[in-house]
């Protein structure tokens, strides 16, 4: 549920529904010490709550749920179901961006994305409670709505990243001689890498956030942790599971910046 | 399969509106403070390179945080209901609202900024007058865009008995199976939907009477 | 601009109020060279002063110290006698008319709202600022009815311009500050504000300090103009035909000298534009009297009034008076030449460039 928009970018102004084009973060501005402070953040959090957790004597449920081999199962499962759902999210965005950007498919692009504007106003947890019924409860329902919940950033930046490319350059390929494949592969694809990373960081982000309701359907992920912390009533759980989420969304945000930057075609 | 969604909306309506004024409730409260925060922190660090980055970075950092996890760790300190999810939606809210008062308070035109002190405005007369009416159109966006998170936010807010229509998600999510539950998940996200898209049109209205008509083109 | 300039008395001020700089410097933080240096000078109550210089030379910072948008570093200022160096900024600014080269109308108000907005400030009731709006659109020769409601983007640049000075002029203040207030305007347009505003300003009797780096718009508009050097340094201040007649060095001559209009005055005949009403043709004339020949340059007849005439007679090769001309005369003469040049030229902007560029002129 958590969307990132921590690039100012030119803000929308029209009166269509507020469209969120992520911007590219821009690498230069970012030393060693910016790629260096949220790790060690992460690790001063989790300190902080090593040692709290250790300061209290803890009750034999407490010791029961927070034993090493429950968190990892969590944490695992928290990761597999993030790197599923965006995996399945690029393989179905960027492709759907790249036919909807088309020029003979390109009027239609803003009514869809107008129309997964609306659908993003239904809550998530609405969308996954809802296929769960309809499904059963498990991995499935809940990767199908995470995956249907993030495919708008990826699928509008890869729309937006190759719509904003410049007309002459497109047709100065095709004045070389360049295949319509050949402009997509060689020109019009690296141009849009900017855009389209920002877009899955988005998206990866927005994916770590909700995996932590996957644990209402029964799918595992650090939601477990702080359910069970919620159920039965023991603080050092349920914060152990909110730090740990909290943590691992801070370190996937991190990851997924330095990708950006190492993905990045060099002479952008 | 239950009874149809129309037969639950006409036996539980009494159940159900509760829930939606509520929701009204919660995401007018939550937006104008968000409001007066965010567009205060702007006005105070729009000029200030350091401290707009530190602000943008912050509230960035803010908006990674799952929510689920923000909401279950401001139980210790806030409780359950409202408290914690009003706090927390705030939290959630602030990104585009600073971004975008920062974005609009930078585009105002330099001459014009001098041209309203060389008229003799003080500081805030000029904020007031000037700055914060040429940035509002820009300000209104980044609120419309925080109203839609918001909706999206409060809904995981009823887990921690947080008010609004997200209560019927989990009331159907906690009698998975029984004769209405998939009725409640739908009103509960429905309700949602459809007032976020009701609350993004009043934005259109919100736009179309405050905004001066010298702005508009 | 119309001449209903009458009845202007709003506010208990003086209708203006003379300026005294004294030792003005500006030195700007983290830089060791001064932007102005010990400027001194003495606008009298009522003037049009012209700073004029090339870009960068500080007039504009000189210009701000005055309503202190830019705070002297050393120095003072005085407003009718009065040191302005210290006191409340914003309280100086509401009796100083301001108006700047983007104009600075804000977009989001309307017309009215903009005019109006020093005399809310100053506390004016409704009616009376109602009132006083009409009054300074109609000065500036704008329809209230029709233009009162709209907001500025909807007015071209030389109306936008005349609101800018409506506004300037709204609370009555006795002073005005111009900084290049009409350099965005296309030539024609400009041609008019300045010659408007010239009469304006006449009426109205402000003292004004204007700002440009347009030596002929100093000609036409100053009363005195006053050529800043690097660091604002006073290279010359002295009325229109003094500067002409007596430039205080190759600067101020090569800056005199490059002006379409000072050219214009060495391909014009005193004959063409005699002014009757100074002389009337057939006068007798006392023997001796100093005189013009009608084929006299006008560059030359401003030699002889430098001499100290007011008025030189005309006359024709058999020494009959034709009429008579004395500075204004010979100023208008200039600007209604220019006006004609650029309405059948065409391509206005050679008239300035072209012909300084091509040495057509005698000089």
């Amino acid at each position: 549920m958590t969307i990132s928009l921590d690039k100012p970018g030119p803000p929308p102004l029209d009166d269509h529904p507020p469209a969120q084009v992520m911007e590219p973060s821009p690498s230069h501005r970012r030393g060693l010490i910016h790629l260096l402070w949220p790790p060690a953040g992460i690790i001063a959090i989790l300190v902080v709550l090593w040692l709290w957790v250790h300061s209290r004597t803890l009750d034999s449920i407490e010791q029961r749920t927070l034993n090493p081999q429950f968190i990892t199962d969590a944490v695992l499962s928290h990761l597999k179901i993030t790197v599923i759902a965006t995996v399945l999210i690029l393989v179905i965005a960027i492709p759907l961006g790249v036919i909807l950007s088309r020029p003979s498919t390109r009027w239609i692009a803003p009514l869809f994305l107008g129309i997964a504007n609306l659908g993003q106003a239904f809550p998530a947890i609405a969308l996954l409670v809802l296929l769960t019924m309809w499904l059963d409860i498990g991995l499935t329902p809940a990767i199908i709505a995470f995956v249907a919940y993030g495919v708008l950033p990826v699928l509008r930046n890869t729309i937006v990243g190759l719509q904003q490319i410049d007309k002459g350059l497109i047709e100065a390929a095709k004045g070389m001689g360049f295949t319509p494949a050949r402009i997509l592969f060689r020109v019009e694809l690296p141009l849009a890498v900017p855009t389209m990373l920002a877009g899955v960081r988005t998206t990866l982000v927005l994916t770590v956030g909700v995996a932590t309701l996957a644990t209402f359907v029964s799918a595992g992920g650090l939601g477990d942790i702080i359910v069970a912390g919620l159920k039965l009533n023991r603080l050092p759980v349920e914060v152990t599971g909110a730090v740990l989420a909290v943590c691992m969304a801070l370190a996937v945000d991190w990851l997924a910046r330095i990708a950006e930057d190492v993905l990045r075609p060099k002479g952008l | 399969m239950g009874p149809s969604i129309w037969t639950y909306l006409d036996k539980q309506w009494v159940r159900i509106e509760p829930l939606v004024w509520q929701q009204i409730e919660l995401i007018a409260l939550c937006m104008v403070l968000s409001a007066l925060i965010g567009i205060s922190v702007g006005v105070l660090v729009w000029d200030r390179p350091k401290l707009a980055g530190a602000a943008q970075s912050t509230a960035s950092v803010i908006l990674t945080i799952p929510s689920l996890a923000l909401l279950v760790l401001f139980i210790p300190p806030f409780g359950l209901g409202w408290l914690p999810t009003v706090i927390a939606l705030i939290l959630y809210a602030q990104l585009p609202i600073i971004r975008n008062t920062i974005t609009g308070l930078r585009g105002v035109d330099a001459g014009m900024l001098e041209s309203a002190t060389g008229i003799g405005m003080t500081r805030t007369r000029r904020l007031f007058r000037v700055q914060l009416p040429l940035a509002w159109p820009v300000i209104l966006a980044g609120l419309r865009v925080s109203t839609m998170m918001t909706f999206g936010i409060s809904a995981i807010a009823s887990y921690i008995n947080g008010p609004g229509l997200g209560n019927l998600v989990f009331t159907g999510l906690s009698r998975l199976g029984s004769a209405n539950s998939e009725n409640q998940v739908l009103v509960g996200g429905f309700g949602i939907a459809i007032l976020a898209l009701v609350f993004d049109g009043l934005f259109l209205v919100l736009r179309r009477v405050t905004v001066s008509g010298g702005l508009r083109v | 601009m119309s001449d209903s300039t009458k009845s202007l008395s709003h506010s208990d001020q003086p209708t203006a109020l003379g300026i005294e700089l004294e030792n003005l410097t500006k030195i700007y933080p983290g830089l060791s060279i001064p932007a102005v240096e010990k400027v001194s000078m003495n606008i009298p109550a009522g003037d049009l002063v012209v700073f004029v210089g090339p870009s960068g030379c500080g007039k504009t910072t000189t210009m701000k110290m005055i309503n202190r948008l830019v705070e002297p570093t050393s120095g003072v200022i005085r407003l009718g006698g009065r040191d302005v160096t210290t006191g409340n900024p914003v309280d100086l600014r509401r009796q100083i008319g301001y108006v700047i080269q983007s104009i600075g109308l804000f977009p989001h108000l309307t017309i009215e709202e903009n005019i109006g907005e020093v005399p809310k400030m100053l506390g004016w009731p409704k009616g009376k600022i109602a009132e006083r709006v009409r009054e300074m659109m109609a000065i500036v020769g704008l329809e209230p009815g029709q233009f009162a409601r709209r907001y500025p983007r909807q007015l071209s640049g030389g109306q936008q311009q005349r609101v800018g000075v409506a506004r300037a002029l709204a609370a009555d203040p006795p002073v005005l500050l111009m900084d290049e207030p009409f350099g965005a305007t296309d030539p024609i347009t400009r041609l008019n504000m300045q010659r408007e505003f010239r009469k304006l300003q006449q009426d109205l009797g402000k003292t004004v300090i204007f700002v440009t780096h347009d030596f002929e718009e100093a000609l036409l508009l100053g009363d005195r103009i006053a050529v800043l050097g690097d660091r604002s340094r006073i290279v010359q201040y002295d009325t229109p035909l003094g500067l002409v007649g007596r430039p205080a060095d190759e600067h101020v001559s090569a800056f005199v000298g490059a002006s379409v209009h000072v050219r214009l005055l060495g391909l014009i005949t005193a004959g063409s534009v005699a002014d009757t009403s100074l002389a009337a043709p057939g006068t007798r004339l006392v023997p001796g009297a100093v005189t013009v020949d009608a084929t006299t340059t006008l560059r030359d007849t401003l030699d002889r009034l430098l001499g100290g005439a007011t008025v030189v007679p005309v006359v024709d090769a058999t020494g009959k008076v034709l009429g008579g001309l004395d500075y204004p005369a010979i100023q208008r003469a200039i600007v209604s030449q220019m006006a004609a040049l650029e309405h059948n030229t065409g391509y206005q902007g050679a008239v300035r460039t072209g012909v300084a560029r091509q040495p057509v002129v005698a000089s």
